[in-house]
């Protein structure tokens, strides 16, 4: 799940690649995938690595230019976000229950050097991700794998059994339990193939063995990542990426203001440009005063879910949660995030743009800016007229000025709260080990990994997500929703799980661990011969796949 | 002879001792560069294994033990097929850059060394140049007008005339390049062009505590008994000045100079950050940001290295290092 | 230098006309921030919604500026620049004077035992000022920043890290003028009457050093001042929402096309406090010592 958001997103670098299917909608996007040219992507950060085994990143965007995997993402614009096979030539067939998965490979896909992509090489992929010193990546499989857990990856010798290649185009998946999202999991990086003779663990995300329609031709740290063509990948055997420009450029460690200005300039190669971070307000600001720029800002439907954490543990009664959800100024804090095109208001827990969700609100109010006699209300009620509160926030980004509006918001009906920043890496340890429970109220943002009300609800509320690493920061248990989420998870016909997490969801928001603030809204700016960049109702960020130049 | 080892093993002793209290206090902080090798979702025991692959399993004594030996012998990480290699000097590694930290700062260097030398002489200059026309002209309203603006120059913070510079001569009057950085080697007009507004914000800052600094010593070199000895036996005041006042104000200007340059050297943090350069002191910014230890201790480790050389190599040309207190504001701010 | 009694500097002070000046916006700007409660309409931490546009950008000219916001507003939040400047003012010279006090305390402690004890111990102490006098303070404060424990408050943190790189001056200063008065008359007499070296040190000593120290920590204010605004302005000073020249001078960077006012309204409060602790610290000096006004002029 993205829980770095704002910061993952500046410091992931996302990539994908560009398919066949050739009948886009990309609103005022007429002239196709023209083919040709040179794409820059301008990125703040400094890291870039395309080891498989390492990657955060979506699979829509950096590594997925380079690395296929077993299926993948079709996001189109308008439509809902769907799993396609991608080497694989469905989306997995299980004939229990979703405890066994079985994928077949593509017929005519080859590495460079003509040698055919098989899945002893998709296994390795898999396998080396579980060795520690290649930490750092998505590892929802190392938990649901059987016999993931003890398996420190294939540089010691051993091998998992849990997968299983009868033959080179099969591939077999043994779980602990039935997962329904399997599908979604083997579109992480990690399932993509990695030839075992051409593993250099060190050093192979700086040139990764390609399978997708781009290699990596130069890196140079911290400054320039150069993508060129990759000859050996076929355009009939890949249905969602369509490979326009010949040449992609990241230029890395580009500060986001400059780079929005550069952008909001248009000028040069710089209209051959997209941002890969979000656009800052000011230049947001800047940008949509000015006719000319306004097209080209690029701005998700709301997705990920912004939400204040209110540590259950210490703010035992539930009447003084229901007090801060009132309390919540959610007006102000949109403008902290940016206004109209920062989000927009929440009241779920599942996001907009994932199967299944039913829109409710459990604490309507009138006013976005909250209902402050209701707060005093129930505070009364609670006996709690007064309550003194610790909000623990990041130093980064717009974290603190966000908890600020929070503050002056609760401060109106009598709460005081007192906002604690940390730099991000010293908060995250602090609200995910469990070991310091000092904290009453945290801010933080949540995008699921994959486009499953699971990754919405699972890590965030489930008792076993508390400490040790795990994100359920309002330290919430309930054996209720316990029984729930196991059930929503074991099924495997998404209308029946659908309507489990959608029943978990309610059920939850009954118990206030958390106050859904907003359906944040990401804003990306792009040069003016950029075409067909945009971005799904899932994730919030642009397909990089399907991104081409005017030619 | 006897005097350079000396030199050479006070350096050593003060860098041991810095690298040591940087190191423990370092790593004693609260963030957990191992929850970010973790991955995601991250459980307990692949926490564990990710500490012990980077080292932050072993006591901190050991830990320091290993980073020192890891100067001169260089480091593996793991012990498997899949190790990482940090080749001697090895002063730690990133894991999230992927990296030994040697080669990040050894890539980054040129930028801040480019930034430091240009402004530093541009600086010296200016500087030395306004110095003596003040005091040579001591009193007049050259010199008041000299010595005033230097006033208002050294209380300017250096990012606040960067970013009013920016704002000026890039955004409004769009004469300069308003961010980045072009390598000599790539083409050395672009680099001067990136580099020119940068230059004049850090030299005019500096430049003014050196025309103070200049001026200061020469009127008290210009007082002394046998300067004025030489003008009564009827030198030209050209010849007094170059003969002995300049000469004589040399040594504490150099001294200055030493130290400055040694202290820019280590990263030009806020220079960099207002004009969006990728030297040392972004690289240190950005560290911080992240909790990327190893960065953070090899930088300070280098600029502490930076400094103490600057200090020896002053030393070693004076002798005694005894700089008057003059104007405080110098140039570590910049 | 050493007979200089406050009593003979003030006249000198007074003759000096930007001294003067100095010393009276430095003094305006202690008043302001001592009564900023009662000069503003509104606290710095509260928003005005209604003075931004739906995407936080200041309404009207020059930033928002109007009756209710005279030196207009923080974008994003509507809050009261004015209120931001002045409670700014109040944390730029805490630090300030708390820095300054911080090393005042370590330099004299080092400078005067140093100077009176000789030895080994002035080898250590002088060897030690000149290697911290010349630290990347910026790069140690940052890395110390770093890694304070969440528990201190953060304004503490950045008083004692910010002074404690700023004792070497003070302490290089103490050192020479205590071997001075060391070979005076009356403490040479002191120790033959067979005083003890801490009474000489705290009876003889200390009193006559006091006219400098004052002086020395006047001028260490505004570099003080100056620290900790870098830091802040770096993100890494005092936390929001406490109010920081510094780290409003670092939000307004991204801010300085479209609202330039924003970046321009803390730089003066900055630049005109630094400026005219710098003008009274200079004018303290030449007064202290004529030789160097007689220079100057």
């Amino acid at each position: 799940m993205r829980a770095r958001h704002a910061v993952a997103a500046a410091a992931t670098v996302i990539l994908g690649l560009t398919g066949c299917n050739a009948n886009p909608t990309a609103p005022a996007e007429p002239s196709g995938f023209a083919k040709g040219g040179t794409l820059r992507i301008l990125s703040s950060s400094t890291e870039f690595s395309l080891d498989p085994a390492k990657s955060q990143s979506l699979a829509i965007t950096s590594s997925g230019l380079v690395l296929r995997r077993l299926t993948t993402w079709d996001i189109s614009p308008g439509k809902p976000p769907a799993v396609v096979p991608d080497l694989a030539t469905d989306t997995g067939r299980t004939t229990d229950g979703g405890k066994t998965w079985t994928f077949t490979l593509k017929d005519g896909l080859t590495f460079p050097d003509g040698s055919p992509i098989t899945t002893r090489d998709i296994k390795y992929g898999v396998e080396r991700s579980f060795a520690p010193e290649l930490g750092g990546g998505l590892g929802y499989h190392k938990t649901l794998l059987d016999g993931g857990e003890a398996y420190k990856g294939p540089y010691t010798g051993a091998s998992l059994a849990s997968i299983v290649t009868p033959d080179d185009k099969t591939i077999t998946f043994t779980l602990k339990t039935a997962y329904g999202d399997w599908p979604w999991i083997v579109s992480m990086p990690a399932f993509s193939p990695v030839p075992k003779a051409s593993d250099d663990p060190a050093n192979y995300g700086k040139n990764p063995v390609p399978s997708g329609p781009y290699r990596i031709t130069s890196y140079t740290a911290g400054a320039e990542a150069v993508l060129e063509r990759n000859p050996a990948w076929k355009q009939e055997t890949d249905q969602v990426r369509t490979a326009g420009p010949d040449k992609i450029i990241f230029q890395l460690g580009q500060d986001t203001t400059v780079a929005a200005q550069r952008l909001v300039a248009d000028s040069g190669d710089d209209k051959g440009a997209f941002g890969a971070n979000f656009v800052p307000p000011a230049q947001l600001a800047q940008a949509q005063s000015n006719p000319s720029v306004k097209d080209r800002i690029v701005t998700s439907s709301p997705g990920a879910l912004a939400y204040l954490v209110i540590n259950t543990r210490r703010v035992t009664d539930v009447r003084v949660r229901q007090a801060l959800a009132y309390a919540s100024d959610k007006r102000a804090y949109l403008v902290a995030s940016g206004g109209e095109l920062g989000g927009s208001p929440a009241s779920t827990l599942i996001t907009p743009g994932i199967p299944g969700r039913v829109a409710y609100d459990l604490y309507p109010t009138t006013d976005p800016a909250g209902d402050v006699a209701k707060a005093k209300e129930l505070l009364t009620a609670a006996g709690q007229t007064a309550p003194k509160l610790t909000l623990l926030t990041r130093s980064d980004g717009q974290w603190s000025s966000q908890a600020q509006a929070l503050q002056q918001g609760f401060a109106r009906a009598g709460i005081t709260v007192e906002i604690r920043t940390e730099e991000y890496e010293s908060w995250f340890e602090h609200v995910t080990s469990g070991e310091r429970d000092d904290y009453d109220l945290t801010l933080t943002s949540w995008q699921p990994d994959f486009p499953s009300a699971n990754g919405n609800i699972a890590p965030l509320f489930a008792s076993t997500e508390i400490g040790g690493g795990g994100f359920n920061l309002s330290r919430y248990s309930a054996p209720e929703v316990d029984q729930l989420i196991a059930a929503a998870t074991a099924e495997v016909d998404p209308a029946r799980s659908g309507a489990l997490w959608a029943q978990a969801d309610k059920r939850i928001l009954q118990d206030v661990p958390v106050v859904p603030l907003i359906y944040t809204r990401n804003s990306f700016l792009r040069g003016s011969s950029v075409e067909n960049f945009y971005i799904g109702e899932y994730p919030t960020y642009p397909n990089y796949l399907k991104a081409s130049l005017k030619q | 002879m006897t005097r350079v080892s000396k030199r050479l093993g006070g350096m050593i002793l003060v860098l041991l001792i810095v690298s040591f209290l940087t190191y423990v206090v370092l790593i004693a902080a609260p963030a957990d560069p191992a929850l970010m090798s973790c991955g995601r979702p991250c459980t307990p025991d692949r926490l564990a294994d990710a500490r012990a692959f980077m080292g932050y399993d072993e006591p901190l004594i050991a830990q320091y033990v290993s980073f020192l030996t890891g100067i001169f012998t260089g480091r593996t990480f793991g012990s498997t097929a899949a190790a990482v290699e940090c080749a001697a000097p090895c002063l730690g590694y990133s894991f999230r850059l992927g990296a030994p930290v040697t080669e990040l700062i050894a890539d980054r260097a040129p930028v801040t060394f480019s930034l430091a030398i240009g402004a530093a002489v541009l600086w010296l200059v200016l500087g030395v140049a306004a110095g003596t026309i003040s005091a040579v002209k001591r009193g007049t309203l050259l010199d008041r007008a000299a010595m005033t603006l230097s006033v208002a120059a050294v209380s300017a913070p250096a990012y606040l005339v960067g970013l009013i510079g920016l704002l000026i001569f890039g955004f409004t009057l769009d004469m300069v390049p308003v961010s980045g950085y072009v390598p000599l080697t790539e083409s050395p007009i672009d680099w001067a062009w990136h580099l020119i507004l940068p230059w004049l914000v850090l030299a005019l800052i500096s430049a003014a505590v050196y025309a103070r600094l200049t001026r200061t010593q020469l009127l008290d070199v210009l007082g002394e008994d046998f300067v004025r000895t030489a003008r009564a036996k009827g030198l030209r005041e050209g010849v007094v000045l170059r003969r002995h006042g300049l000469r004589n104000t040399l040594v504490p200007i150099v001294t200055y100079f030493g130290l400055d340059l040694g202290s820019l050297l280590g990263g030009a943090v806020l220079t960099e950050r207002v004009f969006s350069m990728p030297g040392l002191g972004s690289l240190l910014i950005d560290a911080f940001g992240n909790a990327d230890l190893p960065v953070i201790i090899g930088i300070t480790l280098f600029s502490t290295a930076m400094i103490v050389a600057a200090n020896a190599a002053v030393d070693l040309l004076h002798g005694v290092l005894d700089p008057r207190v003059t104007h405080v504001q110098k140039g570590i701010f910049s | 230098m050493t007979e200089t009694a406050p009593a003979r500097i003030w006249p000198r002070l007074r003759a000096d006309r930007w001294a003067v000046g100095g010393a009276t916006v430095a003094a305006l700007l202690i008043v302001a921030a001592a009564a900023a409660p009662l000069l503003t309409s509104t606290d710095p931490y509260t928003y005005d919604l209604d003075a931004v546009s739906g995407s936080g950008v200041p309404l009207g000219t020059g930033g928002g500026i109007g009756a209710d916001h005279w030196l207009g507003v923080e974008p994003m939040t509507g809050r009261d620049l004015f209120a931001i400047v002045l409670h700014g003012a109040r944390t730029s010279l805490l630090v300030g004077v708390g820095a300054t006090l911080v090393a005042v305390l370590i330099g004299v402690a080092v400078g005067a035992t140093a100077g009176f004890a000789g030895g080994w111990w002035d080898a250590l102490a002088s060897r030690t000022t000149d290697v911290v006098f010349g630290f990347p303070a910026l790069i140690f404060m940052i890395a110390l920043s770093a890694v304070a424990p969440p528990e201190i408050p953060r304004l503490l943190i950045v008083v004692l890290v910010v002074g404690f790189f700023g004792w070497p001056p003070i302490a290089r200063v103490v050192r020479a003028q205590t071997i001075t008065l060391r070979h005076r008359t009356f403490v040479v007499a002191a120790v033959a009457l067979g005083a003890r070296p801490h009474q000489v040190l705290w009876r003889h000593i200390l009193p006559n050093l006091l006219p400098t120290v004052l002086v020395f920590g006047t001028m260490l204010i505004p570099s003080m001042i100056g620290a900790e605004a870098a830091l802040s302005f770096l993100g890494v000073g005092v936390p929001p929402p406490t109010p920081s020249w510094g780290r409003t001078i670092g939000d307004a960077v991204s801010w300085v096309q479209l609202d330039p006012m924003y970046l321009l309204v803390p730089g003066t409060a900055l630049f005109a406090a630094t400026l005219s602790f710098n003008l009274l610290g200079d004018g303290l000096r030449d007064a202290l010592d004529p030789k160097l006004r007689e220079l100057r002029r």
